[in-house]
């Protein structure tokens, strides 16, 4: 009874982290944001629904904790390499104070394989 | 279980799938090619929500796997592509 009252609120909270993130994606203005909201969808939506099946369903406890770790350390990498992918094809920021990367980023490798 | 936690879950379940929508419109209007990237990296995450609500509903545990399959391949895929932006080629 215990474990289903919980594990009903958790979900209640995983599902209204996922309407927050996806409001961020739809209105916020520019690339770097939105890659910022779409975090609060991979890590506290999923999170919070992850530990509600913990709690509701018998038998899946070690699966979601695995999920869970596995979503701890994927989510930031794949957000990380987007941001470095979107900064590297030039995709303008929006009302910028001040750029900390221009001239810093590494520009696109040139390999040996591009001078043949 | 109770009633009203299948009626919480159901109602979740509802609201996820219609969360898909706004990212798929991201995806349609993204100016950017990384935005269309981000937009569809979040669009896996939402469909692993849907995949463990749906085993809570069937009441089956082995239907939390395709969730934990399908985050392996995003990521890779991810990764891939983020690549493919940022270099100008995936190897």
């Amino acid at each position: 009874m215990i474990a289903e009252i919980v594990g009903a609120t958790f979900i209640i909270l995983g599902v209204f982290f996922s309407l927050v993130g996806v409001i961020g994606i739809m209105r916020l203005p520019d690339v770097y944001s939105r890659i910022h909201a779409s975090g609060k969808v991979a890590t506290l939506g999923i999170f919070g629904l992850l530990i509600g099946v913990a709690l509701l369903l018998p038998g899946t406890l070690v699966k979601a904790v695995g999920l869970l770790l596995f979503l701890l350390i994927s989510s930031p990498v794949a957000s990380h390499a987007i941001a470095a992918a979107a900064y590297r094809s030039n995709v303008p920021l929006a009302d910028v104070q001040r750029d900390d990367l221009a001239g810093v980023s590494r520009p696109q490798r040139k390999r040996p394989r591009d001078a043949e | 279980m109770s009633e009203l936690v299948d009626a919480i879950v159901q109602i979740a379940l509802v609201i996820m799938v219609g969360l898909l929508l706004p990212c798929a419109y991201r995806v349609f209007i993204g100016p950017s090619a990384a935005d269309r990237l981000q937009a569809i990296e979040t669009i896996t995450t939402l469909l692993i929500g849907v995949i463990v609500l749906l085993a809570i509903i069937q009441g089956s545990a082995f239907v939390v796997d395709v969730a934990l399959a399908l985050a392996a391949f995003s990521f890779v895929a991810t990764l891939a592509i983020a690549r493919y932006l940022s270099e100008g080629r995936m190897f």
